[in-house]
């Protein structure tokens, strides 16, 4: 058997930033992936650094996005931590912060605009409502379509094949271990320590574990007997062969499913969230399958040309899936699970944007059992209920 | 395009395409295939586009079958083409296609959506059987000098002079392993090339030894009196053909100028002292083929690792199935063998899909069956032979490239950097994940060229088997597609969320 402080479960962006800030803390850190680093949700997306208020968010109504609007402070930290990652660590991620636009195509995307960007003063987010002519003297790349955007100064982008990496390394530096190839198959709790049994590996013994599974955290939980509503979502992304600087903001828009971007090496990433579709076993969702492309949404991809006409000659080189996890009320699903000894979870939507912020404050809470922000809003224990034990 | 749903969509008409189309056709199945050729043929069947005068190079008695069946597909009634078209996804393989979204009353068939791109825009197919013949592509080597202009691979020089009449240089070396450098040197003198040496790696008696233990195997008469005429060309040329002679690098600023010749050992590791130089303008490299099973794969068919049959082949069974249903695979994909093998693998699949179609009676299927398995024994025994004398050297050839040799053309990524960053990353170790942290592999080739040297980098530099490294995980569009293109196929569809799970993109 071999014994360790912390036990984090998942090598994705979330697992090896608190294993960064928890070796930091000086606590002994294990860290077991069952695949790659960055393999998963944190590889795919399309490295967003959005702070205004999402697609998803808005489109519901009033209600869901006030609630939605609660995790803003985590928005303004994240945005904080970005802006200082790559000294912190000493590594390059990618993190350029151009400023972000959501755009408005019809009087409809306006409306939904003016009552985000009011929810987002109240939270204190540096936003303004730009008209037309606005929107076009900045954005002079967008088609004449766009009727007004939202603009975010402190939005823009990081580098998803990176910023993972970068965590683990600077996680090594510090003296975290951390391994690839290990897959849990038992948690549970001997009445003094957490015991993980691995697929491959020695038994582990932890006095606490973190769970940063992603997709498969509700998984994780349900071997310490403890059900997390967390729901699987599969996503499409496409990028295109690389081009001359054209677009250097954060791009979304209010009334689609689209995101869009240009990488450092000039590819136009597009996202957004369009659907892609789980595989099935025997009637139950395989997470461990990639999803399956769904064509609708391939199509959609090229949308992006509606509101970037440029980005129409360039070529398509890979659409993709990915999935990422969200909590039934949109926001993270992060801290101490309730009913467990020092057991935590981090996950829920936007994981790559709040990631930094999530991972600081999860560290936190489990070295001094306290956090500079509450995050009694984002707790476990507001799905108590779905616990009897 | 006449139909969307044929019975049979075979996508590729090469040899095992074209023997696969006549095959289901006869049988009375409605087959379309898709190529993105402007002409039926394939790689070896390669003619120049029809308003191209001067002779055919099918003319060749070697070429006696492709000629035949290439005119009776074109011929039979059964058979649509569509060429200058790209199948480039195939989608609800693994999940079924949703009825919910399609309008009410309108039938959602299941299987397979196959995406393809030609001159009338993206549409979407739905074939009840799809065969996928894709065929082969060089395996590219990188080695110091190969991202000169005049370095070439034999299967390109050959295409050129094929497909365009076209000479790729005027002073020519061949390098490499297999027997296509013969057969492509002889046409190149015969076209009127300076071929200045052909160099083969293996330690072999001799290229006339190695045809007359060909002649050997039965069945193959037309393929070794190819290789033995290609012989007294290139003798009676005065050009030398040498054994246990390998391409080191290509020498030049702007172009080729000078290939680097060396003697090797049987393990191709070259004897010091031996290298030697060779003034040219353009070098072809012929170390065997790689197949093309990016579609297969995207689509989720299973694949494994066969280093002597080309790399990565697909899993399939006796009748040419693939591991997911509707789908049958033949030809190169199922392991590089050569036209003869693939025209048999061909007329395998045709016959099972005219049986799973429900065409044929099983009388008259295992008539022909018999027929069919003795062309498969054969041909196969001739593809044994040469994966067992010409199979590339990896380790060899990997010794060749040093670490700011280019591996990575299209993100101009280095041995060096790889290495680096696998020093760099404790853990990383699988294809995908070297891919996403290095970029190599991210580029408009998507893979093709530096996929199987990082696959033996990685091999070399972890000792993992080659199946936990694995191959870059296949993406469509496999060929880079314009947004344009999906963008028009997106307007095509009428309700915003989710149409095209309702059937075929109407134009």
């Amino acid at each position: 058997m071999e014994r360790t402080e912390v036990l984090v479960i998942g090598g994705g962006l979330l697992g090896c930033a608190v294993a960064y800030h928890l070796a930091r803390g000086g606590a002994g850190v294990h860290l077991i992936e069952k695949d790659q680093l960055n393999r998963h949700a944190s590889g795919q997306n399309a490295g967003s650094l959005h702070f205004q208020l999402e697609y998803r968010m808005i489109q519901h109504g009033h209600a869901v996005a006030a609630r939605a609007a609660e995790a803003l402070p985590l928005h303004l930290d994240a945005m904080n931590s970005w802006a200082g990652l790559e000294d912190e660590l000493g590594e390059p991620c990618g993190v350029r912060r151009g400023g972000g636009l959501m755009l408005a195509e019809s009087p409809e995307d306006l409306a939904l605009l003016a009552h985000k960007t009011h929810l987002e003063h109240t939270h204190g987010l540096d936003v303004e409502l730009l008209d037309a002519r606005a929107t076009h003297e900045l954005a002079p790349y967008l088609s004449e379509r766009v009727v007004g955007a939202a603009w975010c100064p402190g939005e823009g982008k990081a580098d998803p094949r990176l910023v993972t990496h970068a965590y683990a390394r600077a996680a090594r530096r510090l003296g975290a271990r951390i391994e690839t190839g290990v897959r849990l198959t038992a948690l549970r709790h001997d009445g003094r320590h957490w015991l993980a049994d691995t697929a491959a590996g020695p038994r582990l013994s932890a006095r606490a574990v973190v769970v940063a599974a992603g997709v498969w955290t509700a998984e994780v939980a349900a071997m310490a007997d403890i059900r997390l509503p967390v729901v699987p979502v599969a996503l499409t992304m496409t990028v295109t062969a690389a081009t001359r600087p054209l677009v250097p903001h954060l791009v979304q828009h209010a009334g689609r499913r689209l995101s869009l971007k240009q990488s450092a090496e000039g590819n136009i990433l597009i996202g957004g969230g369009r659907a892609a579709k789980f595989v099935q076993q025997a009637g139950t969702l395989d997470l461990d399958a990639r999803p399956e492309l769904r064509l609708d949404s391939v199509f959609a991809g090229a949308d992006a040309a509606r509101v970037v006409p440029a980005v129409q000659r360039l070529p398509v080189l890979r659409v993709w899936s990915g999935a990422t996890s969200l909590a039934p009320d949109q926001l993270p699903l992060l801290g101490a699970v309730p009913r467990r000894p020092d057991l935590y979870v981090a996950t829920g939507g936007s994981g790559f944007t709040l990631g930094p912020t999530y991972s600081r404050l999860l560290a936190e809470q489990i070295l001094t059992g306290s956090t500079a922000l509450p995050l009694d809003d984002y707790s476990p224990a507001r799905f108590g209920a779905l616990n009897f034990v | 395009m006449n139909t969307t749903t044929p019975d049979l969509l075979v996508v590729g008409a090469g040899p095992a395409g074209l023997a696969a189309a006549v095959t289901a056709a006869t049988h009375g199945a409605r087959v379309l295939v898709v190529d993105e050729q402007p002409r039926a043929g394939g790689q070896i069947w390669r003619r120049p586009d029809p308003g191209n005068p001067g002779p055919d190079p099918l003319s060749a008695p070697a070429y006696a079958a492709g000629r035949a069946l290439l005119t009776r597909a074109a011929a039979h009634p059964g058979i649509d083409f569509a060429h200058h078209t790209t199948a480039w996804g195939v989608f609800a393989t693994r999940t079924a296609p949703d009825g919910w979204a399609a309008p009410p009353g309108t039938p959602v068939p299941a299987g397979p959506r196959v995406a393809v791109h030609g001159p009338e825009g993206v549409e979407v197919l739905l074939p009840r059987a799809l065969l996928l013949t894709a065929g082969a592509y060089d395996l590219p080597v990188p080695l110091p000098g190969w991202t000169l202009p005049g370095f070439l691979t034999v299967g390109g020089i050959q295409a050129l002079l094929k497909g365009h009449r076209t000479l790729a240089g005027r002073r020519i070396v061949l390098a490499g392993a297999h027997p296509l450098l013969l057969i492509a040197a002889a046409q190149l003198v015969r076209a009127g090339a300076d071929v200045a040496e052909v160099a083969f790696a293996q330690h072999l008696p001799a290229p006339a030894d190695l045809i007359r233990a060909v002649a050997a195997l039965p069945g193959n008469r037309a393929k070794v009196a190819e290789g033995l005429a290609a012989l007294r060309t290139l003798r009676r040329a005065g050009v030398p053909v040498h054994t246990r002679t390998l391409l080191l690098r290509a020498e030049g600023e702007q172009h080729v100028t000078a290939a680097v010749l060396a003697r090797v050992d049987q393990d191709w590791r070259p004897v010091p002292g031996s290298a030697r130089t060779v003034a040219c303008d353009t070098v072809g490299t012929g170390y065997g083929f790689v197949p093309s099973t990016e579609l297969a794969r995207q689509a989720g068919c299973a694949a494994h690792w066969n280093g002597p049959a080309g790399g990565w082949v697909l899993d399939h069974d006796d009748a040419m199935r693939t591991s997911l249903p509707h789908i049958w695979a033949a030809g190169e994909l199922t392991g590089v063998a050569g036209a003869e093998h693939a025209v048999a693998t061909g007329r395998r699949a045709g016959l099972d899909i005219g049986r799973s179609l429900g065409l044929l009676e099983s009388a008259a299927h295992d008539r022909e069956l018999r027929s069919v398995e003795t062309e498969l024994a054969a041909t196969g025994r001739m593809a044994a032979f040469l994966d067992h004398t010409c199979a590339p050297h990896r380790a060899g050839l990997h010794a060749l490239a040093d670490d700011d040799t280019v591996l990575c053309r299209c993100e101009e990524i280095t041995f060096g950097q790889v290495r680096h960053t696998l020093a760099d990353n404790p853990g990383l170790d699988t294809a995908d994940a070297v891919k996403l942290l290095t970029r190599a592999g991210m580029g408009p080739c998507q893979g093709r060229m530096c996929g199987p040297a990082l696959l033996e980098l990685l091999h070399r530099e972890t000792g993992l088997p080659r199946e936990t490294i694995g191959a870059f995980t296949a993406r469509p569009p496999v060929k880079p597609l314009p947004v344009d293109a999906l963008a028009r196929a997106h307007d095509a569809t009428t309700t915003p969320e989710s149409p095209t799970d309702a059937g075929p993109v109407a134009r």
